[in-house]
C-alpha cells in the first residue's frame, strides 16, 4: 500500500507526471537508439500507420487541447508508437512550446508497452490509453474522427495482442517470458485472434453493432481464457491485468490534470465526504487520497455499468449523422463524475441475524447519534450532506423524511415533535370530518365535492396497485391514500386534488404507515411543489424554464438542437419533473431518489440536474437519431425503468457542481420547489369545470 | 394532417376523453393487445404508433394519448394541433364522462382542423350492468355532429382494432380518389359497430 501511494504521490504533481513521462520515453528512446546502432541503423524506419487529430487534453479547458499525429513505424521488426503534436497550432498562448513538447511521445516501442486499454464510450471520442512495462501511462489519447479499432487492428498486425479474459477492453502486448511460450502462442492462438486486415474484418472495436460487438468480445474472451487455461498457466498468472498496480497505474492516467483537480477537491477531505461548495477548478492540488485507486476502480465498473447493460440508454456507436461534441470534456472523463455513493444512512449497524425489530431499532440509533439529548438535529447540514450521498436505510426513513420535507423543525427537540405530532392529529382529524360529515343529500348538491371525490377514487385504486403494500382488493392502504387525499383537497381547496399527487403520496404512505403524518408530510411537500399542479400550469412552465436554461448553459449544442427541432419547451420532460421521476424507476429507487433530492443539499433544484444529467447520457441518440419532438417525448417515455439511478445522480451532482453560480442564476427565483415568493393567495385559481 | 407517400401515409391520431374513461387502455389495447386492470394515470401524454393496412395503403398511427384532467386541458392543444383524427373516449357507464366528450367534440369543431376524422368511442361496453349512457343517445348525438361511434371495451378487445380501422378508412388520402376529401359520412340509426360508408 504504501508502495502506491508514493506512486501516487509521483503523479498528483503534473508537471513532474508529465517529465517522468517525457524522461520515461527518452531514456527508452536512448536504450532503444543504442540497440538500433547495433542492428540497423541504416534501415530507416517504415512508416505503416498515420493517424491525424489525435489529441490529448492535459486540462479540461477546451482551448489547450493537444492535437497532433499519432504514428507506428516499424523498423527491424520492431514496431515503435509516436505522438508528435502539430507545430504552431498554438490556438491558446497559455500553450507554449514546451508544454506540447512535455507531452510529446517519440518512437516507444512496442516491447516496452504492456497493455492498451481502449475506451469506446457510448457517448464522446475514443481514446486509447498506454501503459507501459514500467507501470507508467501515456494520457488518454483522443481520436477525434474515430479509428481506436483500426488503430488497434494495425497494431495487431505488428505485435501479439491478446485480449484480457478479464477486460475485454484491455488488450495485452505479447509479453511472455519464454521463447518457447511465445512459439506456442504463436503457433496456437493466431487461429482463435485472426490477425485483422486493413478491413474491419474482425470487429475488434466497436462492430456495427452493440450486440454484434459484446457477442464477438464474449467469444473472443472464451477462446482466450481456454486457450490458457489449456497450455497457459503460467502464462495466465502472468497476466498483467492481474498485477494491481499496474491495473492501477494504468487507472490513473485517466487522470489528466483536471481530472486530478476535480478528484482531489472531491476526496481530499474527511473521507471523502466534505464540503464540495467551491467551484472545482480553481482549487490547488493536493496530494492524491489512497481512496483515489477505490474510486478508480469503481468508475470503470460504473461505466461499464450504465454503458453496456443499459441498452435503452446506449448509443448506438455509429451515429447518423455527425453529432456536435459534448462541450463539457469531463463527459469523457468519466473518473471525475461525482462520488461514489455511500451505504444508505443506518445500513452498516444492519445485520442478518438479527430479527427485523431490532434491525429497526439499531437504525433509529445511529440516527439518534446524530442528535443532541434533547433530540435536535445538531448538525442539519451533516444530516443532509449523509442522506445526499448514499440515502437512508428504509427502516430510518419514517424518522427522517419529516425533517427533509420540513414537517419537523431540525431543531426541534423530542418532546416538541411528540406534541406537534398530536397536535397535527387532532388537526387533521378535524380536517377529515369536513368532508366525512358531508351527507348524501348535502353531496347532491355539491358538484365540486363529488368531482373531486370521483376523480380521487380513480386514481388511488390504480395507484401503485402492482407494489405490494397496495395490491388486493378493499386494501386499507388505499382506503388511507383516498382519504389523505380528500382531506388535503379540503384543506387546500384551492389547489384541489391533481393527478400526480397520489403519485407523490404512495411512497409517503408506505414510508410513514401512519395517516395523519403522512397528510403532514405531504402538505409539507406541496408547500413546495404544489406549484407543480397549477391550473395555469406556471410552476411546470418555470421549471422547464429553467431546464432549458440548464440544457443551454451545460450543453449548448444539444440546447441548440432542440431549438432548432421546435424542442424547447421541452414538454418530453414534463413527467419527469410533475412527479419527480416517479414513473421513471422502480418504488424503492423513487424514494432513493426523493430523499436525496429533498435534502437541498447541493442544489434546491437537484432534480432539474439530474434532468439535465438523464438527456447528456442520451445526447447523441437524441441527435444522432434526429428526433423530433413526437419521437423525443416517445423516446423519453420509453426510458422509464432503464434509466440507472446511481451513475444518474452522481452525474447530476458533477454537472450541478460544474454549473455552479451560473446554474443557480439560470434558475428564476421562486422556482417549485424553492417556496414560493409572495405571500398572498398560494393558489390563486379557478377550478372551473370545463 | 395526413400525409402519404406512395400509399405510406403516416396520420396523428390524438385520444381525448374525460379521467378514467380508459383513453391508455384502448391504445394498449391496440398497440400492444394488452390490458392492465389498474392502468395507471397518464401523465403529461404518451406517445405511440402503430400500422394498419387498409384498402391499399399503409397507415401508420402517431397516437397521442393525453392526460384526462380538466387541470391538464391547457397542454391539449398542443397535441391535438395538426391531428388528422381523433377518438374522443367516453365510458359508458359515467354521465358526466359523455358530457366531458362533447366538450371535446366542440373544442375540435371551433379549434381543431375542419377535416379531422372524429370518432366518438363508448368504452367500457363490456359493464352493461353498469350502463349510464345508451348506445342511442351517443349514436344520436355522433350523428348530429358527423362522428362516428363505436362502443368499445379494451378490456374485452371489442371494436378496438375496429375503431382505428374505420378511421383508417375515413382519412382522406385513403379514400379512393371518386370520394370526395374530407367527408364523413354518419352510420344510420341503431348501428352502433361500423359504417356503411363507400367502399372501393
Amino acid at each position: 500500500m504504501s508502495m502506491e501511494a508514493t506512486e501516487l504521490q509521483d503523479l498528483s504533481d503534473d508537471a513532474d507526471y508529465a517529465a517522468s513521462q517525457q524522461q520515461g520515453s527518452a531514456s527508452m528512446m536512448r536504450s532503444d537508439s543504442g540497440k538500433r546502432s547495433l542492428q540497423s541503423e541504416h534501415e530507416d524506419a517504415v512508416l505503416i500507420y498515420l493517424k491525424d487529430n489525435v489529441a490529448i487534453h492535459p486540462t479540461q479547458f477546451a482551448s489547450e487541447r493537444i492535437s497532433g499525429r499519432l504514428k507506428l513505424t516499424k523498423q527491424d521488426s520492431v514496431l515503435f508508437l509516436s505522438w508528435i503534436p502539430y507545430k504552431g497550432q498554438t490556438s491558446n498562448a497559455k500553450l507554449s512550446e514546451k508544454d506540447r513538447s512535455l507531452y510529446t511521445i517519440t518512437a516507444v516501442p512496442f516491447t516496452e508497452v504492456r497493455s492498451i486499454r481502449r475506451h469506446t464510450p457510448a457517448l464522446g471520442w475514443q481514446y486509447v490509453i498506454v501503459v507501459l512495462s514500467s507501470g507508467l501511462a501515456f494520457p488518454p489519447l483522443y481520436f477525434y474522427n474515430g479509428g481506436v479499432r483500426e488503430f488497434l487492428a494495425m497494431v495487431k498486425q505488428h505485435v501479439f495482442l491478446a485480449r484480457s479474459s478479464e477486460d475485454q477492453n484491455v488488450f495485452i502486448v505479447n509479453d511472455f517470458q519464454s521463447p518457447l511460450q511465445r512459439t506456442l502462442s504463436s503457433l496456437e492462438l493466431p487461429s482463435s485472434l485472426p490477425v485483422a486486415s486493413g478491413q474491419s474484418v474482425y470487429p475488434l472495436d466497436g462492430g456495427s453493432s452493440s450486440e454484434n460487438q459484446r457477442r464477438t468480445s464474449s467469444d473472443v474472451g472464451n477462446r482466450v481464457s481456454s486457450v490458457s487455461q489449456s497450455g497457459f498457466r503460467k502464462q495466465k498468472s502472468h497476466d498483467p491485468t492481474r498485477d494491481l498496480s499496474i491495473h492501477l497505474l494504468e487507472k490513473f492516467s485517466l487522470v489528466t490534470k483536471f481530472a486530478r483537480d476535480t478528484t482531489t477537491q472531491l476526496f481530499s477531505e474527511n473521507n471523502g465526504f466534505g464540503s464540495i461548495d467551491k467551484r472545482w477548478n480553481n482549487q490547488p492540488v493536493h496530494s492524491y487520497p489512497e481512496k483515489l485507486s477505490n474510486i478508480a476502480e469503481e468508475k470503470h465498473h460504473e461505466i461499464r455499468h450504465s454503458y453496456s447493460e443499459n441498452d435503452l440508454l446506449k448509443d448506438d456507436e455509429i451515429s447518423y449523422i455527425d453529432v456536435p461534441a459534448d462541450p463539457l470534456e469531463f463527459d469523457k472523463l468519466s473518473l471525475m463524475w461525482g462520488k461514489p455513493r455511500q451505504p444508505p444512512m443506518g445500513h452498516k449497524e444492519r445485520r442478518n441475524d438479527i430479527s427485523p425489530s431490532i434491525k429497526c431499532r439499531i437504525s433509529t440509533e445511529y440516527f439518534t447519534a446524530l442528535l443532541d439529548s434533547e433530540g435536535r438535529v445538531v448538525e442539519s447540514k451533516a444530516l443532509r450532506e449523509r442522506v445526499f450521498y448514499g440515502g437512508i436505510e428504509h427502516q430510518l426513513r419514517r424518522e427522517v423524511w419529516p425533517f427533509l420535507l420540513g414537517y419537523y423543525a431540525y431543531d426541534s427537540t423530542y418532546a416538541e415533535r411528540e406534541y406537534l405530532r398530536s397536535v397535527k392529529r387532532m388537526e387533521y382529524a378535524t380536517l377529515k370530518q369536513q368532508w366525512q360529515s358531508i351527507s348524501p343529500e348535502q353531496a347532491k348538491r355539491f358538484t365540486k365535492y363529488r368531482e373531486r371525490k370521483g376523480l380521487i377514487d380513480k386514481d388511488v385504486v390504480r395507484t401503485d396497485r402492482a407494489f405490494e403494500y397496495y395490491e388486493g382488493d378493499d386494501n386499507l392502504h388505499v382506503n388511507s391514500m383516498r382519504d389523505i387525499l380528500l382531506t388535503y383537497s379540503f384543506y387546500n381547496f384551492d389547489l384541489g386534488y391533481c393527478q400526480g399527487m397520489s403519485d407523490y403520496l404512495s411512497p409517503i404512505l408506505f414510508v410513514m404507515e401512519d395517516e395523519s403524518e403522512s397528510f403532514w408530510c405531504f402538505v409539507a411537500l406541496m408547500e413546495r411543489l404544489g406549484p407543480n399542479f397549477n391550473r395555469d400550469q406556471n410552476g411546470m412552465h418555470t421549471q422547464l424554464f429553467a431546464l432549458s436554461k440548464l440544457v443551454e448553459l451545460l450543453d449548448s449544442p444539444l440546447h441548440n438542437y432542440f431549438k432548432e427541432n421546435d424542442c424547447l419547451n421541452y414538454f418530453f420532460c414534463f413527467r419527469w419533473i410533475l412527479i419527480q421521476f416517479k414513473r421513471e424507476f422502480e418504488y424503492e429507487k423513487t424514494m432513493q431518489l426523493w430523499e436525496v433530492m429533498w435534502t437541498h443539499y447541493l442544489s434546491e433544484h437537484f432534480h432539474l440536474y439530474v434532468c439535465v444529467a438523464v438527456l447528456k447520457r442520451c445526447r447523441s441518440k437524441i441527435m444522432g437519431e434526429q428526433m423530433d419532438f413526437d419521437t423525443l417525448l416517445k423516446f423519453i417515455n420509453e426510458l422509464s425503468g432503464h434509466i440507472d439511478l446511481d451513475s444518474t445522480v452522481r452525474d447530476a451532482e458533477a454537472l450541478c457542481i460544474e454549473a455552479g453560480e451560473n446554474g443557480a442564476a439560470s434558475i428564476p427565483p421562486g422556482t417549485p420547489p424553492s417556496l414560493p415568493l409572495d405571500d398572498g393567495t398560494l393558489y390563486p385559481q379557478e377550478d372551473d369545470v370545463l | 394532417m395526413a400525409s402519404s407517400g406512395n400509399k405510406n401515409i403516416n396520420a396523428k391520431l390524438v385520444l381525448l376523453g374525460d379521467v378514467g374513461a380508459g383513453k391508455s387502455s384502448l391504445v394498449l389495447r391496440f398497440v400492444k393487445d394488452q390490458f392492465v386492470e389498474f392502468q395507471e394515470s397518464t401523465i403529461g401524454a404518451a406517445f405511440f404508433s402503430q400500422t394498419l393496412a387498409v384498402n391499399d395503403a399503409t397507415v401508420k398511427f402517431e397516437i397521442w394519448d393525453t392526460a384526462g384532467q380538466e387541470r391538464y386541458h391547457s397542454l391539449a392543444p398542443m397535441y391535438y394541433r395538426g391531428a388528422a383524427a381523433a377518438i374522443i373516449v367516453f365510458d359508458i357507464t359515467n354521465q358526466a364522462s359523455f358530457e366531458r366528450a362533447k366538450k371535446w367534440v366542440q373544442e375540435l369543431q371551433a379549434q381543431g382542423n375542419p377535416n379531422m376524422v372524429m370518432a366518438l368511442a363508448g368504452n367500457k361496453a363490456d359493464l352493461l350492468d353498469a350502463r349510464k349512457v345508451s348506445a342511442e343517445e351517443a349514436e344520436i348525438y355522433a350523428q348530429e355532429n358527423s362522428l362516428f361511434f363505436m362502443e368499445t371495451s379494451a378490456k374485452t378487445a371489442t371494436n378496438v382494432k375496429d375503431i382505428f380501422y374505420e378511421i383508417a378508412k375515413r382519412l382522406p388520402r385513403v379514400q379512393p380518389a371518386e370520394n370526395p376529401t374530407g367527408m364523413v359520412l354518419p352510420n344510420g340509426p341503431g348501428a352502433t359497430a361500423v359504417s356503411s360508408s363507400c367502399c372501393a
